[in-house]
């Protein structure tokens, strides 16, 4: 009967037409107020439509009715929209209602379990599982058990005698598996190995592995569990067992792992031998011969010649140097002896960076040993020229050209090269071979890897040189030069993603949005790499005029989000049913990872901040900001320090140790957010502060302009300056807003200030007389003139804030934005004809005819050999810089007072 | 040198150097976690010693009877760490756990015959171009609609070679579907 009358309900969810739905279950409710199954769908309507407060008072309603629970439609109803509403604890709280009405339900019992599973609720997922292994005899109750006690033991917060408690009942459980004969699949055998691993039981871990033929079985045919087993061989300090179970590894596969631990164990062993030099010199020369017989006879397999480097490097660490120069060989030797061998290889440099970097910090972290870098650069030098005379011999000499232009990068940023000239020194040699050499027009991936080194060495003599502020006209000209060459790079080869990288990067740089946004696109970026790569572009269009693409972008991120939320859950779900037991850790972590994610809070607000630019009717505005979700978006320090920043800066390929961060390209050219919290701090407090004044809150607006106050003058490092000055025109307005509250007070001098601090930002009316206009507009202008188009836009909600509230502030600040209005549309206007009339020649007068003695070779190289690409490179600064502008017109045009 | 290991989901964090490629997709999360979920042995990663990814395979095990076999999915090999010998590494990895893990017959794969360096790679590890499926690859903007060739190799247990016998005509890809 119920099932019938609720079918027009299901009818309208299944066409995902909610508002017919809700009117389906309203007209059921008004015939029979008590249909219950009618309010647990109404329940989930509501949660799926955002009406939150109004679901959570219905669905209450239904759990104070246990009676109610006994309905199959209430229960899935019911605990549908709480899993939307992510209440993990009521759903759970539905389905055991539901168990008082069929205390043998297996279903239920699995539901409750999974509810907890899905929202890390580890203790009631561990009462289910108890239940379930109670009730029901089934193989895989018993390992969601010792999971479920493990996970309880290790993640609760539970004292630790009680996770000592929860994890030695886990182990009996295993103990008790494997003697029953109930532990048969690897997936089983990882969860014990786990449980034992957490009680630090590791020679027990060992005994597991060999506790019978079947498990041993399982461990030859897993290579991640033998590397398990030498590890546990090592730490347990039975070096001969793991030298032996290595060797036999290292036999029939080439993984580095295994070598790392066999060298541990040689290392270990050293150390044990004591005074007894001759076990000790028979320790290093059994690993060594091990080592170059490996190496004779592998041919392209690496792994054995890069261990005689890691083990010399690693003996000279421990304090065996002598005894490594005189059976493995000295580290510097061996290092170039890998070059020699491997420098074709396009892998060659990753290889053996680490290990120029371990070598010459191997007296002390902080100093360098100046003498091994002298090394380097003397076994460098002639190969490099050895290797630039053969470059035209084809794929292998071109690529050892690479390997070793990238070394010479490496060292001059070990050695604090600070002279620019140095870093661009040669470099048209560079130049020829990437962009126009037969290699070049053979598109030889050789040769885009070397306009990378070109660009990279442009720019890091370009931060050097010229990063002061001061010096904005000489910088942007420098990176216009890296965006030509970047250009010229891609007509040759389209399919590196380097290349459109640190494209992209350059052109954020020079404010020109449009064409980093291109290559963006070209990436083709979506799903996970929105987290991972999404800062390369989200937000920046916000800081460029481009308000609207820019949000386009940030919603198919937040739909990510969305998705995913829903998603991984669904996929911890089917760990345990598929019994892949060894994913919970890793889909949990991963699952907290991105909940957390710092691209998440970003794309969050960059999405907030650029609803802020679609305009309405006064109503819409006020109730844009009256219905702003501002809890959710509020921070503490805790949740802070929870934030996991996901964001891929390795993917840019830099050519220096991630920990040289003074020549870290990629950190100095990132545009903001930059690490830290300040950006997401500032972000969350002004959507607050805006929800705060349309509600007329004063004491919670004094409260976050307090905390915006600080955050804006503590965090200059991490925000640029236009957040900074953006942060302190929302306190101007805030302050306006505060003033304008009481009656007595005149607002005239606080909107003077606020709207004179807009006005300083729009474009001069003398642009075109500036002496640097590019450095200018590729640096400040366009991104100012954004800055006072948000404000303007935080500014008119104050406006119709004010007008709810007293009217003849709302019309005093009226007529002094529709002046300023008036005064921008002038001045954006005059900028706009000045870029579509002026701006090429410029470019070619300011940056390319410019006589800096740094780059002019450079320019003459483009010029007189790459036109086309120094035309590409103009015309996209220009249109871009027009796009942006045109958008900033279009922008103050549709804002009306 | 790399390590060869199961690929985690925290991988997917970072393996933007090897999917930033015409050639690689990058699928919605289900996609990966459910093979994770699913076939865990079969989803293997190559890293280089700092935790680089350098390439990665996908695979599943499929079929009924005789027609039980391990099938790569997806494999890919970053542009830097190309001619290591990875991807016969990864296949290496993959086969092995289908002949011992999972028992199969035979391995299978689908590859666009314009790839031709990928082509040629799976004939040296023995695989055989097994059948031609039409239209297997659709027009997506970057490649136009192609053929693709099945490639088999026969595991151990498929001792008279039944499985690599190459079919005469093409097939459609619902006929691909285990």
């Amino acid at each position: 009967m119920e099932a019938r009358k609720l079918r027009p309900v299901y009818d309208a969810l299944e066409r995902s037409d909610s508002a017919q739905a809700l009117r389906e279950c309203e007209r059921l409710l008004h015939k029979q107020p008590n249909l219950y199954g009618a309010r647990a769908l109404k329940t989930f309507i509501l949660a799926r439509t955002g009406r939150i407060v109004e679901a959570l008072g219905l669905g209450q309603s239904l759990l104070d009715t246990p009676k109610a629970l006994e309905s199959q439609h209430v229960q899935q109803g019911l605990s549908l929209a709480y899993r939307v509403l992510n209440r993990p604890e009521e759903e759970i709280a539905v389905y055991n209602t539901a168990l008082t009405f069929a205390p043998e339900s297996e279903a239920l019992y699995c539901k409750v379990f999974m509810a907890a599973a899905r929202s890390r609720l580890f203790k009631e997922q561990h009462m289910a599982a108890v239940n379930l292994n109670k009730l029901f005899k089934d193989k895989k109750y018993v390992w969601w058990l010792v999971i479920s006690l493990m996970l309880h033991g290790k993640h609760s917060g539970v004292d630790s005698t009680s996770s000592q408690v929860q994890l030695k009942l886990a182990e009996r459980m295993c103990e008790k598996a494997l003697a029953e004969g109930q532990l048969t699949t690897s997936e089983e055998l990882r969860v014990y190995l786990e449980v034992l691993e957490t009680l630090g039981k590791h020679e027990q871990m060992i005994d597991v592995l060999a506790a019978n033929d079947s498990l041993a079985a399982m461990v030859v045919n897993d290579p991640d569990l033998v590397t398990q087993n030498i590890t546990l061989l090592v730490k347990t300090g039975s070096l001969d067992k793991a030298v032996d179970a290595a060797v036999q590894t290292l036999e029939s596969l080439d993984n580095w792992a295994d070598y790392k631990l066999y060298m541990d164990a040689t290392v270990l062993s050293l150390e044990r031998a004591n005074g007894d030099e001759e076990a000790k010199k028979a320790a290093v020369s059994a690993i060594c011969a091990n080592l170059r017989r490996w190496a004779s006879v592998r041919d392209r397999a690496r792994g054995a010649k890069l261990a005689l480097v890691s083990l010399s490097l690693r003996l000279h660490g421990a304090g065996y140097g002598e005894l490594a120069n005189a059976v493995v060989g000295s580290p510097g030797e061996l290092i170039w002896a890998y070059v020699d061998e491997f420098q074709q290889k396009a892998i060659c440099y990753s290889d053996i960076v680490q290990f120029i970097n371990a070598h010459v910090r191997s007296t002390s972290e902080s100093d360098l040993d100046t003498a091994a870098l002298e090394f380097h650069a003397e076994s460098l030098n002639a190969r490099l020229r050895d290797a630039r005379d053969a470059s035209g011999q084809g794929e292998n000499a071109t690529q050892a050209w690479v390997n070793l232009e990238k070394i010479r990068y490496l060292l001059q940023a070990l050695r604090g090269e600070t002279d620019p000239k140095a870093w661009v020194a040669d470099i048209e040699q560079l130049l020829e071979f990437a962009l126009t050499s037969n290699a070049a027009r053979k598109k030889r991936p050789s040769c885009s890897d070397m306009a990378v080194i070109a660009s990279q060495r442009i720019i890091q003599s370009a931060m050097l040189a010229y990063g002061d502020p001061s010096k904005r006209d000489e910088l942007a000209s420098a990176l216009f030069k890296a965006a030509c060459v970047l250009e010229a790079a891609i007509q040759h080869n389209g399919e590196s993603f380097l290349l459109r990288l640190y494209s992209i990067r350059v052109y954020i740089y020079l404010s020109c949005y449009e064409r980093a946004k291109s290559n963006y696109e070209v990436l083709n970026i979506k799903n996970i790499q929105h987290d991972t790569l999404g800062h390369l572009l989200f937000g920046q269009g916000m800081a460029l005029g481009c308000f609207v693409s820019d949000l386009e972008l940030c919603y198919d991120g937040v739909a990510f989000y969305d998705q995913s939320r829903s998603k991984i859950p669904r996929e911890i779900e089917k760990v345990y049913y598929e019994g892949t037991y060894s994913n919970v850790k890793d889909f949990l972590e991963f699952q907290d990872n991105l909940s957390r994610s710092v691209q998440h809070e970003c794309t969050h607000r960059h999405a907030l901040r650029g609803e802020a630019f679609e305009h309405g009717s006064d109503k819409g505005i006020l109730a844009k900001w009256r219905e702003a979700d501002v809890t959710s978006i509020k921070h503490t320090e805790k949740t802070l320090n929870a934030l996991h920043d996901n964001r891929d800066v390795s993917v840019m390929g830099l050519l220096t140790p991630a920990d040289l961060t003074q020549w870290n390209l990629e950190l100095l050219t990132r545009a903001t957010p930059m690490p830290g919290t300040g950006w997401i701090q500032a972000f969350s407090l002004i959507p607050q502060l805006m929800n705060y004044m349309v509600c007329a809150d004063l004491d919670a607006i004094e409260t976050a302009l307090g905390e915006l106050a600080t955050i804006g003058s503590s965090s200059k490092s991490t925000l640029s300056t236009q957040d900074c000055v953006l942060v302190r025109g929302i306190i101007d307005i805030m302050r306006v807003y505060i003033q304008a509250s009481n009656e007595k007070e005149s607002v005239d001098e606080k909107l003077g200030n606020l709207v004179d601090s807009i006005h300083a930002l729009l474009p001069s009316d003398q642009f075109d007389t500036e002496p640097d206009t590019l450095g200018m507009l590729s640096s400040l202008t366009i991104r100012n003139a954004s800055v006072a188009t948000e404000l303007f836009t935080y500014a008119l909600s104050l406006k119709h804030a004010l007008s709810a509230q007293r009217l003849a502030a709302a019309n005093t600040v009226g007529s002094a934005l529709s002046q300023l209005r008036k005064s921008a549309l002038k001045s954006i206007n005059l900028l706009r004809g000045w870029i579509d009339k002026c701006v090429r020649s410029q470019i070619d007068e300011q940056w390319l005819r410019s006589d800096d003695e740094l780059y002019s070779g450079i320019t003459q190289f483009m010029l007189s050999r790459q036109k086309q690409s120094v035309d590409i490179a103009s015309k996209a600064c220009m249109m871009s810089w027009l796009r942006s502008v045109k958008n900033l017109l279009a922008q103050w045009e549709q804002c009306s007072l | 040198m790399s390590t060869i290991r199961r690929f985690h989901a925290m991988d997917l964090f970072k393996f933007n150097n090897l999917n930033l490629d015409r050639y690689t997709e990058t699928y919605d999360l289900s996609f990966y976690l459910n093979y994770l979920s699913s076939w865990p042995d079969l989803f293997t990663m190559a890293v280089s010693p700092d935790g680089t990814p350098m390439g990665y395979l996908m695979g599943k095990v499929e079929g009924k009877d005789t027609e039980w076999h391990g099938h790569v999915t997806a494999l890919t090999v970053g542009p830097e760490c190309r001619r290591l010998g990875l991807a016969r590494g990864l296949m290496r990895a993959l086969e092995d756990a289908s002949e011992k893990i999972h028992d199969c017959y035979f391995v299978d794969l689908f590859v666009r015959p314009s790839n031709t360096v990928a082509v040629l790679m799976y004939e040296r590890l023995g695989y055989i171009l097994y059948r031609q499926v039409i239209d297997y690859y659709l027009g997506d903007g970057v490649m136009p609609t192609e053929y693709a060739y099945d490639m088999r190799k026969a595991l151990p247990r498929d001792k008279d070679k039944k499985s690599v016998i190459p079919l005469k005509h093409p097939v459609t890809a619902d006929q691909t579907i285990f």
